[in-house]
């Protein structure tokens, strides 16, 4: 059952977060996540249901300043071929790789994957690591107010973030990777597409003499959000990376991480494969 | 030049069998032209829609549906308060499709509603209100038999407490039951006591299979009819119309002669439509009540909740051989979750004391199972019926055994393995059987025995990624199974005047190809083009009798019948000829749409024109015929001993996988399979069924789990049901061994359960050749394939359980 009373697609921003003002507002732009949420009762629409999709502000990747910037329609699909993205955020288009089937990719949007903040959301992670802001536009009077939040202090709970309902996500704004900057994210469930991850990693910085600095790690699917990981994070900032030290953080990871046992995996399998693929990743990271 | 001195035309001779052949309904499916159940509406239709428990196992105390009947645009709800009358189904009688007084599992059905819409029906069931009262519920099979376990079909008492006077002959549904054992089997041949005091070596172990569910693509379905004069028409997905007619009419207490049943075309069956579901009886319940037609269709998650299951088995295997490597016995104990009722899941011991009598030579074998009520989702049958979990364990203990006594595997299977002309212990008799050929075929294809060696001395190499090979062997009926006193089918054939062919069969097709096999099959004999035929096999009023698909029986038991009505056919149209061109019928043949002179293939007169000769003229004739086949097989006697098939497939298949020792990801990489097939008729329609066949055995052994937890099913969507997806599926090198059955249609047996049944067997081998660790339990997930390298498993041990 649903208190749907009225459909509105806007094709201005204006009108759009203007809609937004009064907050009893579903917002729909790919509906990958919002139809079987609904469908299956976990979701009310409420009266109004907002169409976001003619909305030319919200498309779009373009390089600004030293930020590339992707507006919140763009589709996984988009991402993972834009030659900007290829070129300079290599790590997005492996995540967009794992990320559920074509068909999804093609209707699903990076804000709404944002939006629907699940702690096993196969964008989040790499977003982390690449210290990624969210961009966020309301009407507060009569003006567009428009304002920046870093992703990691974004989410709050599952489904849950620090977006008011009289806000819009316009888009999502990633720092140009520096020389020498490295990123990569790992996605471990049962097989290689269609899949919610069992857990995911990813890990970024600056690699240099064999040391790592600059360093960001998130983890995926061990909390009620997606995480950056700061003991591991610390521990790893400024270190070589030899055999002995790599199974030292690894195990920092593994105790660091508090996931639960769910259809998917237990926690006790988790927590090994935090322990596991960190160690495969930052490996790799050291003998490149 | 005239007439006389033009050179006769000549036909070459040409052969439809054996031909890549594309499915005759391949084009409408491929272009989403076809009408499945879903896409076919009556006039005046309402929706039916099922309230389900939401207890798993508790009294009914009330059922308010006053404020669902209230609610504009419902036609009828009903509870089983409204159908005095209503009979237990199932195989064992031990349920109402509307539940009387007690609800037993997640799936059971309290109250139905028919509607003008799903939306309206849907609404209604939630303002019906239901108290319980919970009882303790069983979702574990081995608690479901000891001593003071609640009982799930308990004895009805009177209002004072007393035993209700139960007459013989009542069913479970009626008089319930004493203990939670819904279904008891033994099995002996030889004296397992002898085999093993004759063993070098003996090994025990138990495995244990998990719940899996057949997941078409098409969900459950159906739309029941009564005309003004009260009979009924039945649009539905069943595998079984003709049986399933008689059941329907005594559920409702009506002649069946009066119901109609057409079967629109299916997406998907796999065994799932072999049993009659409340669902079903319900949707006539509704038809009934209301007066109006009545569609019903299952959402997926009530396709998940509310299907059967494969059969989930507790087994432990004890076995032994000689140094030599002759196996001398074997001893099988089963504990089968039945859950809350009785289906075809219950009966798979019939199959799987096959496998475990007569894969191999065993002189001593011993074989009991118990399946047992629980509170759990019940199971059914599923291609391949029970022989997926016999073979499971067998396969792994040949593996064993032949390490055990340092054998190689290969020749330890060799030397076991049987050979045509041999009567099993079982009394089933091999007259033709090409397994020692599967062996050879599929170890050498895959060059076996090198990787086996190969991959030990791999195991401790640097590097997460380990090679395995393993390989498993199946026996299967191939030629029907006489499980009921027939095991025929029958088949109408009729002629027009433009020699086009309508072959009216009472075999079903549920995806599996039979029409355009059958369709060759008589095309074959009448020597004409696969497009002269129109096939007619989906509606009760029109075909005639068959007892269903299932046992991998079609193309045998329905192929044999067609052949003869072919047959029959040609000899009519030969002697029309004979007479017409005063030769010998014999001299004649049928090819490329001609009679022919059988010496020279020379055309003697083109059969459209035969036939409207035939038709326009004072005595007109018409080529109809019809044939019912019967095959030579018989019941199983009380030990269940007996020949109980026409014939017996046979196949192997070597499996390879990687073995990620990092995450537990077991990757399949290659499948290589050799079956004995009898002959391959349509090659393409055989590929197919085996590239289907493989990929659910892969399912079943990698990614499919139906997570029960104290009766609740976890994970009923594809989200969390793993199916195997396409980039999964593994290369595939598949052998056919053309061993000619004498009794098979053109030389061929079934095959259509066959490529599933090895899959996880082999699997299992692969694992531990890659990785030195034996698993025991399905399904091989990351975590339990993780876990077990880490050590972390505590050896399986279920001891066998004996009632008195």
């Amino acid at each position: 059952m649903t208190e749907l009373k009225h459909y509105f697609a806007p094709t201005s921003l204006d009108q759009a977060v203007e809609c937004l003002k009064d907050g009893d507002v579903t917002i729909l732009a790919g509906g990958t996540d919002l139809t079987p949420q609904s469908q299956a009762g976990r979701l009310k629409i409420k009266q109004t249901l907002m169409n976001i999709r003619h909305i030319p502000q919200l498309s779009g990747i373009t390089l600004e300043g030293k930020e590339i910037r992707i507006g919140a329609l763009t589709t996984i699909t988009e991402i993972m071929e834009h030659p900007l993205i290829r070129e300079r955020l290599p790590v997005l288009v492996v995540a967009c790789d794992h990320f559920a089937s074509d068909q999804i990719r093609n209707a699903g949007t990076i804000g709404g994957n944002i939006c629907n903040a699940s702690p096993a959301g196969d964008m989040l992670i790499p977003l982390l690591v690449l210290d990624a802001c969210v961009e966020l536009a309301s009407m507060p009077e009569n003006k567009i107010y428009r304002h920046c939040m870093p992703l990691s202090t974004f989410f709050v709970g599952p489904g849950k973030t620090r977006k008011s309902l009289c806000e819009l996500v316009t888009s999502v704004r990633i720092p140009l990777p520096a020389e020498g900057h490295v990123a990569h994210f790992y996605k471990h469930g049962t097989r290689p597409a269609l899949d919610i991850s069992t857990i995911s990693i990813g890990v970024a910085g600056t690699f240099r003499d064999g040391t790592l600095s600059n360093v960001r790690v998130a983890f995926g699917a061990v909390a009620p959000t997606p995480v950056r990981a700061s003991q591991t994070e610390q521990a790893l900032e400024g270190q070589r990376l030899d055999e002995a030290t790599i199974e030292k953080i690894a195990q920092i990871a593994r105790d660091e991480v508090k996931p639960i046992d769910d259809v998917r995996a237990t926690a006790w399998y988790r927590k090994e494969m935090i322990h596991n693929i960190t160690k495969r990743i930052l490996s790799h990271v050291a003998q490149a | 030049m005239n007439v006389a001195e033009k050179k006769a035309r000549v036909i070459e001779p040409d052969t439809l069998i054996g031909k890549r052949i594309p499915k005759m309904d391949a084009p409408e499916k491929a272009s989403g032209k076809t009408r499945y159940i879903h896409d076919i509406n009556l006039s005046g239709q309402l929706h039916g829609k099922i309230l389900r428990s939401d207890r798993i196992h508790a009294l009914i105390k009330s059922i308010d549906t006053s404020a669902a009947k209230a609610l504009p645009g419902v036609h009828a709800v009903i509870t089983a308060a409204d159908i005095p009358d209503q009979r237990p189904i199932g195989v064992a009688k031990d349920h109402f499709p509307l539940k009387v007084g007690r609800v037993r599992s997640e799936r059971d059905e309290i109250a139905a509603v028919a509607a003008e819409s799903e939306e309206i029906a849907e609404a209604a069931l939630k303002l019906i209100k239901v108290e319980y009262e919970d009882l303790p519920v069983i979702s574990n099979p081995e608690d479901a038999i000891k001593p003071d376990a609640i009982l799930i079909h308990p004895e009805p008492h009177g209002a004072d407490g007393s035993h209700e006077h139960l007459k013989q002959g009542m069913s479970i549904a009626h008089k319930g039951k004493p203990d939670n054992i819904a279904m008891r089997f033994d099995y002996v041949h030889g004296d397992v006591i002898q085999g093993e005091a004759e063993s070098d070596v003996v090994i025990e172990d138990t495995f244990k299979l998990h719940y899996v569910t057949h997941c078409c693509m098409g969900v459950s379905g159906m739309i029941a009819e009564f005309d003004s004069s009260g009979n009924l028409l039945m649009y539905s997905n069943t595998q079984v119309p003709f049986l399933h007619k008689r059941e329907f009419a005594e559920y409702l207490n009506m002649d069946p002669a009066r119901i109609r049943i057409i079967q629109p075309p299916i997406g998907g069956g796999f065994g799932s439509k072999l049993d009659i579901y409340p669902f079903e009886v319900i949707c006539l319940y509704l038809a009934r009540a209301a007066k109006r037609p009545v569609k019903m269709l299952f959402t997926r998650e009530e396709e998940f909740l509310a299907s059967p299951t494969r059969q989930p088995v507790l087994l432990t295997l004890r076995s032994g051989c000689k140094k030599d490597g002759t196996l001398t016995f074997r001893q099988v104990h089963t504990l089968h979750d039945n859950g809350a009722y009785t289906s075809w899941g219950a009966t798979t011991p019939f199959v799987m004391m096959q496998t475990f009598s007569s894969l191999y030579r065993v002189p001593h074998c011993d074989y009991h199972t118990a399946a047992v009520y629980t509170n759990n989702p019940y199971a059914g049958s599923f291609r391949g019926y029970g022989n997926l979990q016999a073979t499971f364990a067998i396969e792994q203990h040949m593996d064993m055994l032949a390490e055990k006594i340092g054998m190689d595997p290969l020749e330890f299977r060799l030397k076991n393995a049987q050979d045509a002309g041999e009567t099993t212990g079982q009394g089933m008799s091999f007259k033709s059987c090409g397994f020692k050929d599967c062996i050879n075929t599929a170890a050498q294809r895959s060059d076996y025995a090198r990787k086996v060696q190969e991959n030990v001395a791999n195991r401790n190499a640097a590097g997460n990624i380990k090679r395995g090979v393993g390989m498993a062997s199946m026996l299967h009926v191939g030629g029907g199974a006489k499980i009921y006193p027939s095991d025929g089918c029958g088949t109408i054939l009729k002629m027009d005047d433009f020699a086009n062919i309508t072959l009216i069969t009472g075999a079903s097709e549920i995806g599996q190809g039979s029409e355009t096999v059958l369709s060759q099959l008589v095309c074959e004999e009448l020597g004409l083009p696969i497009s002269a035929v129109t096939v007619v096999n989906n509606d009760t009023a029109i075909t005639p009798w068959d007892v269903g698909v299932h046992a991998s029986r079609t193309t045998f038991i329905a192929g044999n019948s067609a052949i003869g009505a072919a047959k029959k056919a040609k000899a009519k149209i030969l002697a029309v000829a004979a007479t017409k061109y005063e030769c010998a019928e014999s001299d004649l043949d049928l090819r490329g749409g001609f009679v022919i002179k059988a010496a020279n293939g020379e055309a003697v007169v083109e059969l459209s024109k035969l036939l409207r000769n035939l038709h326009f003229q004072d005595k007109a004739e018409l080529v109809m015929t019809t044939f019912y086949y019967e095959p030579p097989s018989v019941h199983q006697d009380k030990g269940f001993k007996g020949d109980v098939s026409a014939a017996y497939a046979w196949g192997t298949q070597v499996v390879e996988v990687e073995v990620d020792t990092d995450t537990g990801i077991v990757k399949m990489t290659k499948v290589t399979g050799a079956h004995d097939v009898g002959r391959v008729l349509n090659r393409l329609g055989i590929e197919g069924q085996i590239e289907g066949g493989v990929i659910m055995g892969q399912g079943y052994a990698l990614t499919e789990d139906l997570m029960i937890e104290n009766g609740v099913m976890k994970n009923p969507n594809f989200r969390d049901y793993k199916l195997v997806t396409a980039p999964e599926i593994p290369e595939m090198d598949i052998s056919f061994i053309e061993s000619m059955d004498g009794e098979g249609p053109q030389g061929a047996k079934g095959v259509g359960e066959a490529p599933s049944i090895c899959i996880a067997a082999a699997t299992a081998n692969a694992i531990f050749n890659a990785t030195g660790v034996r698993i025991y339990e399905l399904p091989f997930t990351p975590e339990r394939v993780y876990r077990a390298l880490r050590g972390q498993t505590p050896k399986l041990y279920w001891k066998p359980w004996k009632a008195n």
